[in-house]
């Protein structure tokens, strides 16, 4: 390696190299999740600190030749000189290029940029979790027995990279924390209707001052609600509130109610905080993720016991407990929960389609088709299964008004596990009626979306949006020539603004244009074409023509070897035998357990929980537990 | 100062009548007589006169409008009413129909689909984050400043709920950087807000419960990261809210204002876009805020419209499917003309209000905006507008085709129109000249 040279200076990496990578918009797919999310380059976060970009700068130097840093991935791919998938991001001769080149060449020349190219990535602070709406309700239900489910009513939460139970979308604006504030008093009030029914108290009270009493509730119905002991700042707070209330009003009762209607209200309830007091937080934290991960409530009493006896500080003992709560039926229902987001069930749910085109299309039907995918997904994570047959499975579970749309005889029981057949055209949920569906539009299929939802929910990987101001609108239907869908997004790919992001997309899309707006199996695509007004006042044309054409159904998926199919169950069996694909399952449950988007400080504990599940041969049971015993999800308790 | 001979009354003033067996009750009329100095026109009491308190209403449609049904192509006072803005013929001397704006912010380089850039945007004049809008939203830049004195510092009503689900997409107000306020869409729960009654006790109740839920949190905080306190500062603010609207009740209401009832169609979207309106006008009348968003569809909104005889599509597909046909191009002129048939009956509402000796109308500025300019197009320049109201000498009954920003309006409606100082609005260069 040649010495370093006195004579070239450091070049200031952040105000002048970075900007080049910047304009270049690199980082669209060279991110943790992006479609080159598997390759070497990977950008820090939007809004990073200097420093962070100082490191990343150095850590380029993983991308230089040191003997010959023209020749150095780090030029020659975003200048297309080596075959990008992202094209020439960069012009070919420019001063960009130029100035890459020479930071090529400071790292060539620097033995300290070599040596530091493997910097490790700083940690992300924690966000805060807070009771997402079914969370609340099956909260409330445990703490009081109150079936009634309040947070129904509540604003609704919104979608945030994919999930409703990130914690960057998780604020409580003002008409949040009023529902929050009108729950409280209904649910104090239920509770103590008829006097202390549901036994929050612990003793009957001498009297309104019963200081005993007091105490005794507060230290049993404080450590519940909020999942750890209270301190005594907290103790004296609701104490004092107990007493007024209760010498008001001449009724322990009355003050009991109030409490309880407070203690609703505080972050400590609405929020997932329990490091709280003493030198067993770490463990309650444990208790409360486990309960909240793998059963979508609050701690039981056996787990809070666990937690209070510090049985709950060793992987063997978090594993034990977590193995334990899985055999609950209470976890299915939580997985459950996971599967209907991943695959956005509310966007099929919320479909309409033409009812002249598509008659049978009812909400019946809609509910069997969330109904099949469900109990394949059940079948596999709690038969332990290998779960890659998600992707492939040569059956799958009918009701008789789905068998009717895929043409199929009618199964022997509703729902009941139905062979398909070695030749047919299904396997795996790419086949489902749900996914076909919920990727269409009211008339049409739609290629794009289709190869979009692949992209993003099975492979994780993020497609950069349309730059902004493009016209979006596809050719029109002449009759000159009548085009398929799969034709009229030819646009896509010929205009090569275009192309570069859109032969991510189409092209896995195309490949089920065999299946309707519906899923169901077709032969042609049936193509209306209207007549224009200066037809229809010529009197040329004034009634719409159909046409039945031909489909096409290749597809491909770029960026994967040999990855050109037709159907389901070609893409199904490259799917499943790809490690983008296993990773993704990975991530996406890991998003959902731990509330927040991946950064690269989690690789480690994404890529210990893949290895875990991989050696499980890709049984779910694992994987859930993988994550639910990573210090990742866990925090720093351990 | 007196009128009639009975000392004034300053407007802090106010009686509660409890309701009879729990059925809340409206209370008063804003303006009671004595609040006015002689001539009408300002508040009496005190040592000092008031002026008459102006409100802003920040309106908004989802999706894009259908251009040749919807832009005039005459400017000037003698505009054409086209089509979709047939049902403000009778209020066209209150209206300012301003065009040509153009929405920069929405073509800097940000992530989202073609819909989450233009509504951060237009309601904010920044880009969209990923997550949601990039700073707070015009009505909350002019709630920060000019809503301190309110029961409400701002309202936020919506009607139409059909939505993809994304924050940006179900929220137009933003009190910050991805900090929603979601609106209010059942008109009984918004009666509720406005109007509900409470007993002394309760309201002092809530009191010592909401001070331990503010001490509570005040200590929780102090252990969180920095991060972490952020999200319970939003809380602490929320908390606050609550406490103030609890504790100032609504002042001596005469108007008899009738609570919707909870059931009927719930997807009836013009009968409960009317109650909304109504509940706006009697909210804004009686004084519990200044400043109010209405959203009557959702960005990239999904509704389905009975009542116009449309419902093969949702709204975002009627957009994009087949507008190159003229049947498409009408079903979108259908849809527009009955956003501005909404706008219209809230305009026509605060006119027939009266207060002192001119109408509520008078006192309010009013702004409807649109996602996009063409709908199919996603087109981010030459948007349309429309300003209504005589607020802070709005001029009104004219067509501008301007060049220059949204923010460039904002920025005149929150300084010049409604005097919150705010001193600019993203994308904002200088003010328009011709807004009064």
């Amino acid at each position: 390696m040649a010495a370093p040279q006195a004579s070239i200076n450091a070049p200031d990496f952040a105000s002048k190299v970075f900007p080049v990578l910047q304009r270049a918009q690199c980082a669209l797919c060279h991110n943790e999740n992006g479609v080159a999310s598997l390759t070497r380059l990977q950008f820090p976060r939007e809004n990073a600190a200097t420093e962070e970009i100082e490191r990343f700068g150095v850590r380029l130097a993983a991308l230089v030749d040191t003997a010959r840093p023209e020749e150095s991935p780090l030029v020659r791919k975003p200048t297309n000189r080596t075959p990008h998938t992202g094209g020439e991001r960069i012009r070919r001769g420019s001063p960009d290029e130029q100035a890459l080149l020479e930071w090529a060449r400071y790292l060539a020349a620097s033995p300290r940029a070599m040596s530091a190219a493997s910097v490790p990535v700083p940690k992300e602070p924690p966000v805060v979790r807070r009771l997402t709406h079914t969370q609340y309700n099956h909260t409330v239900a445990d703490l009081l027995g109150d079936q009634t489910r309040p947070a129904d009513a509540f604003p609704k939460e919104d979608f945030v990279h994919g999930f409703t139970n990130q914690a960057e979308g998780q604020g409580i604006a003002p008409l949040l924390a009023e529902s929050y504030n009108r729950a409280a008093e209904r649910l104090a009030a239920a509770a103590f209707r008829g006097g202390d029914a549901r036994g929050l108290l612990g003793s009957r009270p001498a009297s309104a001052a019963d200081a005993a009493c007091r105490d005794q509730f507060l230290h049993r119905f404080g450590r519940r609600a909020f999942r750890r002991p209270l301190t005594e700042a907290e103790r004296r707070r609701y104490a004092a509130l107990h007493e007024a209330e209760a010498g008001r009003t001449g009724d322990f009762h009355r003050g009991a109610q109030l409490v309880v209607e407070a203690m609703l209200q505080s972050p400590s309830f609405l929020f997932r905080l329990e490091e709280g007091a003493g030198a067993r937080g770490g463990q309650y934290r444990v208790a409360s993720r486990l309960s909240y991960f793998l059963w979508d409530t609050m701690p039981d009493e056996a787990l809070f016991k666990l937690a209070e006896t510090g049985r709950l500080g060793t992987s063997a003992e978090i594993r034990a407990a977590a193995v334990g709560m899985l055999a609950d039926p209470r976890a299915r229902n939580a997985m459950e929960e996971f599967l209907a987001q991943w695959l956005r069930f509310d966007r099929l749910r919320g479909s309409i389609r033409d009812r002249r085109l598509y008659p049978e299309f009812t909400a019946e039907l809609v509910e069997a088709m969330t109904e099949e995918t469900r109990r394949l997904f059940d079948h596999l994570a709690w038969q332990d299964r290998n779960f890659l047959e998600f992707f492939t499975a040569g059956y799958t579970f009918l009701s008789s008004s789905l068998a009717r749309l895929y043409n199929l005889p009618a199964p022997a029981e509703e729902f009941g596990l139905v062979p398909l057949s070695a030749g047919g055209a299904r396997a795996g949920i790419l086949g489902h009626a749900s996914f076909l569906t919920l990727t269409s539009k009211p008339v049409d299929t739609s290629p794009t979306e289709r190869g979009l939802f692949v992209r993003e929910h099975l492979l994780c990987q993020m497609v950069p949006p349309p730059p902004p101001g493009v016209d979006t609108r596809l050719p029109p239907l002449t009759e000159e020539k009548p085009m398929t869908t799969r034709e009229r997004l030819g646009v896509h790919l010929s205009n090569e603004a275009c192309a570069g992001c859109h032969r991510l997309v189409d092209p896995i899309g195309f490949g089920f244009e065999s299946f309707d707006a519906i899923g169901r199996l077709r032969s042609h695509e049936l193509v209306t074409i209207q007549p224009t007004l200066d037809e229809i006042r010529r009197k040329v044309k004034t009634q719409p023509s159909e046409y039945r054409l031909g489909i096409d159904a290749r597809g491909f998926v770029q960026g994967i070897e040999g990855a050109a199919f037709a159907g389901p169950r070609e893409l199904g069996r490259i799917l499943a035998a790809n490690p983008a694909c296993q990773r993704c399952i990975v991530k996406q449950l890991f998003r959902w357990a731990t509330g927040k988007q991946e950064t690269g400080a989690d690789r480690p504990a994404i890529d210990a929980a893949f290895e875990r599940f991989r050696a499980s041969q890709f049984r779910f049971r694992e994987l859930i537990i993988a994550i639910a015993t990573s210090p990742a999800f866990l925090g720093d308790s351990l | 100062m007196t009128i009639s001979g009975k000392s004034a009354i300053s407007r802090r003033t106010f009686l509660r009548g409890a309701g009879a067996c729990g059925a809340v009750v409206r209370v008063g009329l804003p303006a009671l007589e004595a609040m006015f100095n002689a001539s009408g026109s300002a508040w009496a009491a005190g040592s000092r006169t008031e002026p008459v308190e102006t409100r802003f209403v920040f309106w908004f449609n989802g999706n894009g409008i259908p251009e040749k049904y919807w832009i005039p192509r005459r400017t000037g006072a003698d505009f054409e009413i086209t089509p979709c803005l047939q049902p403000l013929a009778t209020l066209r001397d209150d209206i300012h129909i301003i065009t040509g704006l153009d929405s920069p912010a929405a073509r800097v380089p940000q992530p989202g689909n073609s819909h989450y850039p233009s509504m951060s945007a237009v309601l904010t004049g920044q880009p969209f984050t990923g997550r949601g809008a990039g700073g707070p939203s015009l009505d909350q830049v002019i709630a920060r400043r000019i809503g301190g004195e309110s029961r409400f510092r701002s309202l936020q009503i919506g009607v139409c709920q059909e939505s993809f689900g994304e924050s940006i997409q179900r929220n137009m107000s933003w009190a910050d950087r991805d900090r929603p306020l979601p609106p209010e869409m059942l008109p009984h729960r918004l009666f509720d807000r406005l109007f509900g009654v409470q007993e002394t006790s309760w309201v002092n109740r809530q009191k010592s419960i909401l001070d331990a839920v503010r001490e509570d949190t005040e200590a929780v905080q102090k252990r969180l990261g920095r991060s972490d306190q952020a999200r319970l500062d939003e809380y602490l603010t929320s908390v606050r809210d609550l406490e103030r609207s609890i504790a100032g009740l609504p002042p001596e209401y005469r108007v008899v204002v009738e609570r919707p009832p909870e059931g009927g169609d719930l997807k009836d979207w013009p009968r409960i876009a009317r109650l909304q309106s109504d509940l706006l006008v009697h909210a804004l009348a009686s004084r519990q805020t200044r400043v109010a968003s209405a959203m009557l569809s959702k960005c990239q909104g999904l509704s389905r419209f009975p009542w116009l005889g449309h419902t093969a599509q949702r709204h975002h597909e009627y957009t994009h499917g087949q507008v190159e046909t003229p049947r498409g191009m009408r079903i979108l002129r259908d849809i527009c003309r009955w956003h501005v048939e909404e706008f219209a009956y809230l305009v026509t509402r605060l006119k027939r209000t009266p207060e002192g000796d001119a109408t509520l109308l008078d006192r309010t500025c009013l702004l409807m905006v649109h996602e996009h300019a063409e709908a199919n197009a996603h087109k981010n320049n030459n948007l349309a507008v429309i300003v209504a109201g005589g607020a802070g000498g709005l001029k009104t009954g004219l067509h501008t085709r301007t060049t220059g920003t949204l923010g460039d309006l904002y920025w005149t409606l929150a300084d010049e129109v409604m005097r919150a100082q705010a001193g600019g609005f993203p994308t904002a260069e200088r003010k328009l000249g011709f807004v009064v």
